[in-house]
């Protein structure tokens, strides 16, 4: 059903799409890599933990903003070059090690807090995370983003990928990228799946049935709480950097609270605590998404920019409506393991 | 073994609980009785860290454990069960076991990631202790389904399972009979008696003043925060002011 | 200092209202309505549809002409529309959810996808264009020790009303003491007689319509932007935080404070050249309140937990 749902939405990609489906189809996949990236370390949070995290695009955030400002590059209005730092791969360890380390430091305050309250409070310090990156352009580069940092990533593209994009007439440097993500992708969901069947993964699930009577047995459940927040929040802030690269700039308005709606809408696609769900959910979002525009232009005649986005995100609240409404368990996911009837109080 | 030194906790306006000092010998059996909205749940919730006190001290085996975490309480050796059981329901019954058997440095996440043969080695003594436990509560073949497939009774068990496979040196019980057909009650109760002669310090809230007077050393009653009885079953049971107490509040 | 003060008495006022609707909604549903944002902006953005002149064809997909009727009937149909929509949402969404009783935190959900729903709504039939209503420009006076324009300060004056008229009607009436005795029950008992369906739906209706004056003064004060709710969305919850979440009286005072600690911390010294970042500390405290003080500074403790 699943692979079946994934694999007819990319189909579809074929048809509607006459001229170049190849390179809108590793567009889309790319975009899909990466998102459902982030939309698995979500899911350590609310579907392994029960943790309800609506600031995930800070982690995100914080993940691409180290990482790149640890690499050679350019910031601000006057694009002012920094042409010194590290390779790629230390910059990017350490900017997982920094989002993780921004996921305890949020976490440590927000996990006394009850459910409702814990999505208000993560939601603000995401705003406030992305005011203070606006807002220090000294260093951020402020409204105006960085530039120039994608070659330390792109030095690394392997020969096979550049032949093959040439042939098929695609973008070698985003090919590059997409690869990596769904390599990480790979790595992270064979390391996630030896984690939920681990002790760990026993007391975590313990944590989100019944938080009392965890502690009734001795154990800490808000260090439980913490792993998985730094933990989610570390994959997240690797999906960051891979969508820094994909867009070969970084504007702190990627990283808006819609941004974590997306990953949520995807999270719930796949089903909520689904190991793999977020992967297909992420690439039938991903077509629906890209679609759309099509749908712009038959109801608008030259539909806009905003036309466009306008409709783009209609869709996308009509469907974490939808889903949420009458498939809570998710598209994809099976209704046994319906994960979000986690009792209210 | 626990004391209890001026405990007072009050909600809004009300007083909730008001003792001034209550000790728990080793080895006894003890059970806190008294009418709805007594306390007594407070009370447990103030002894085991769920609750904060507005004054007063316990005291676990000369060490102060006033305000202390839940986990850390547990963790010396003091644990508890609920009114209303909370076994996680959709984890297995193993598992459920497994959890409260396993500890900090079992779960830990660099172990689990590594998959680590110590924690194997570990993992396959929980799980032997576990199936000794649950055979003798009569639920070792309900090992591998859901904990919320349970009956109620059976959810009893397995939390009386869950706070015993560690060896804990005391165990309170809130309402161990609450919703249990009358069979599996006598069962439990047995099972309560066994666990006391093993040398497990019981305080237990109860409603079944029956079960209570059968099987305790020990009875305490509570009304409206405050100690008004304490003693033998028998010197309870004739106790005027325990009379008026449920008579006047006009509850069981 | 003294002028960025009175900017955040009105800032305070529209938040005001606005935490008061959103309180209301909390207490006796339990909904974090994340949607909130978008009746405010439906209130403002039906004024302008209704009262812009009919020459000015900026409205509505560039296509449909505004009404051109007069101002102040144009807010009272708007602030009308407001109640239904959301009378309609609790009748045909709500309701159903409630009843098949889907969890708080899936209904929270819903509410993003319902907020992200009808503000691209917005932005397809108002344009993302910054809109005003058709008002005159009027010069600044002074007014004790405040700078503001006379319209302005007819709208401090119209909040302040309205929020002494909450309060008689919370505390006086049959309907507002039942919301009252449903918002401290902490469950849906039917109290005084009155079924409890129909106090929920009251209270969408009077949240949503005073959401819609929120917006509304907003716009007169500001301008009407489609994502304008969404903008102070977080600053009507860090309102309503801060005067303890569910009490009406500190909803009000919780989000005239915050209205005027924004404005005011413009004019702070650490914050020179810093004023985008002013919604950040408003943002802080509110996240500092739920750490050390979850029942706000006018909530009792005993309604958390």
């Amino acid at each position: 059903m699943t692979i079946f749902l994934t694999a007819g939405s990319i189909y579809l990609v074929f048809i509607l799409n006459e001229e170049g489906p190849l390179r809108i189809l590793f567009n889309l996949l790319t975009f899909a890599g990466i998102y459902g990236l982030a939309a698995i370390g979500l899911n350590v949070h609310f579907g392994l933990t029960g943790l309800l995290n609506f600031g995930h695009a800070s982690f995100m955030g914080v993940g691409a903003y180290v990482t790149l400002l640890l690499i050679p590059h350019a910031a601000g209005r006057e694009g002012e070059i920094t042409d010194t730092g590290l390779t790629f791969f230390p910059a990017l360890v350490i900017g997982i090690i920094a989002a993780a380390l921004f996921g305890l430091l949020l976490g440590l305050p927000a996990i006394r807090l009850r459910g409702d309250y814990l999505a208000i409070v993560t939601i603000a310090a995401a705003e406030i995370f992305r005011l203070l990156v606006r807002d220090l352009e000294s260093v951020t580069g402020g409204v105006y983003g960085i530039i120039n940092f994608s070659e330390s990533l792109q030095i690394y593209k392997p020969e096979f990928l550049i032949n093959f994009s040439e042939r098929f007439e695609l973008n070698s440097s985003q090919m590059w990228v997409g690869l990596l993500s769904w390599i990480s992708i790979f790595i992270v969901l064979i390391l996630l799946r030896r984690l939920i069947n681990s002790p760990w993964g026993r007391a975590l699930r313990a944590v989100r049935e019944d938080e009392d009577a965890v502690r009734a047995l001795g154990k800490n459940a808000i260090w439980l709480k913490l792993q998985s927040f730094m933990l989610g929040a570390g994959i997240a802030g690797l999906a960051g950097v891979f969508l820094a690269f994909n867009y070969g700039s970084l504007q702190t308005t990627t990283f808006v609270p819609l941004l974590t709606f997306y990953i949520w809408a995807i999270m719930i696609l796949g089903g909520v605590g689904s190991l793999t769900g977020p992967i297909f959910g992420s690439i039938i979002f991903w077509v629906i998404i890209s679609e759309t525009d099509r749908l712009a232009q038959l109801i608008f005649e030259n539909a806009n920019g905003q036309q466009l986005a306008g409709v783009r995100f209609i869709l996308v609240g009509l469907l974490i409506m939808l889903l949420m409404i009458f498939r809570p368990s998710g598209l994809l996911g099976k209704k046994e393991e319906l994960l979000l009837d986690v009792k209210s109080s | 073994m626990l004391k209890v030194h001026n405990l007072r906790k009050r909600f809004g306006g009300v007083k909730a609980v008001d003792i001034d000092d209550i000790s728990f010998e080793q080895n006894q059996l003890t059970s806190i009785i008294g009418p709805n909205g007594a306390g007594k749940t407070t009370f447990f919730d103030l002894i085991s860290g769920f609750t904060e006190g507005d004054e007063g001290k316990v005291f676990l085996n000369e060490k102060n454990i006033t305000n202390s975490q839940p986990f850390s309480i547990a963790r010396q050796g003091m644990v508890r069960t609920f009114q209303l059981t909370k076994v996680f329901d959709r984890m297995t019954v193993i598992e459920n076991m497994m959890f409260s058997g396993s500890n900090t440095k079992n779960d830990s996440l660099f172990r689990s990631l590594m998959k680590l043969s110590t924690q194997k080695n570990n993992e396959n003594l929980i799980r032997e202790k576990a199936f000794e436990i649950m055979k003798d509560l009569n639920i070792d073949h309900m090992a591998d389904s859901y904990a919320r497939e349970l009956s109620g009774g059976q959810k009893k068990l397995l939390e009386l399972g869950r706070s015993i496979i560690n060896d804990p040196k005391i165990l309170l019980l809130d309402e161990p009979l609450a919703g249990v057909n009358p069979k599996l009650a006598e069962e439990i109760l047995s099972i309560i008696q066994k666990l006391s002669d093993q040398g497990i310090t019981i305080i237990m809230v109860e409603h079944n003043i029956e079960a209570v007077m059968k099987i305790s050393e020990r009875v305490i009653v509570l009304a409206e925060g405050s100690v008004i009885a304490d003693g033998n079953p028998e010197k309870v049971r004739k106790d005027p002011k325990v009379i008026e107490a449920y008579l006047g509040s006009g509850n069981e | 200092m003294i002028e960025q003060f009175g900017n955040g008495l009105l800032l305070g006022i529209i938040i005001s209202v606005a935490s008061v609707a959103l309180s209301l909604l909390y207490g006796v549903t339990r909904i974090v309505n994340f949607a909130h944002g978008e009746i405010i902006a439906l209130g403002a953005i039906m004024t302008l549809f209704f009262s812009n002149p009919i020459d000015s064809k900026i409205l509505f997909l560039d296509r449909f002409a505004p009404l051109g009727m007069n101002f102040s009937i144009s807010i009272l149909i708007a602030i009308l529309i407001c109640g239904i929509f959301g009378g309609l949402l609790e009748i045909f969404l709500f309701r159903p959810l409630r009843k098949s009783e889907v969890g708080n935190i899936a209904v929270l959900v819903v509410t993003i996808g319902l907020s992200i729903f009808f503000r691209h709504l917005y932005l397809l039939f108002a344009t993302g264009r910054v809109q005003n209503f058709p008002l005159e420009l009027e010069r600044r006076q002074t007014y004790l020790f405040f700078d503001m324009t006379p319209r302005n300060f007819q709208v401090l004056i119209a909040g302040l009303i309205v929020m002494i008229f909450i309060g008689l009607f919370l505390s006086y009436t049959k309907i507002g003491k039942a919301m009252r005795a449903v918002r401290d029950s902490n469950e849906l008992a039917n109290v005084s007689g009155i079924n409890s369906d129909n106090i929920i739906l009251f209270t969408w209706i009077a949240s949503s319509m005073l959401a819609g004056l929120a917006g509304i003064f907003q716009a007169i004060i500001n301008d009407v932007r489609y994502n304008m709710g969404f903008l102070i969305l977080l600053l009507i919850f860090a309102g309503t935080v801060l005067g303890g979440i569910g009490t009406s009286f500190g909803a009000m005072v919780g989000g005239l404070l915050i209205g005027i600690f924004v404005q005011v911390s413009v004019a702070l010294p650490f914050m020179e050249g810093h004023t985008e970042a002013k919604n950040a500390v408003a943002l802080a405290i509110m996240i500092l309140i739920l750490l050390f003080r979850p029942q706000g500074i006018f909530g009792q403790k005993e309604r958390i937990s």
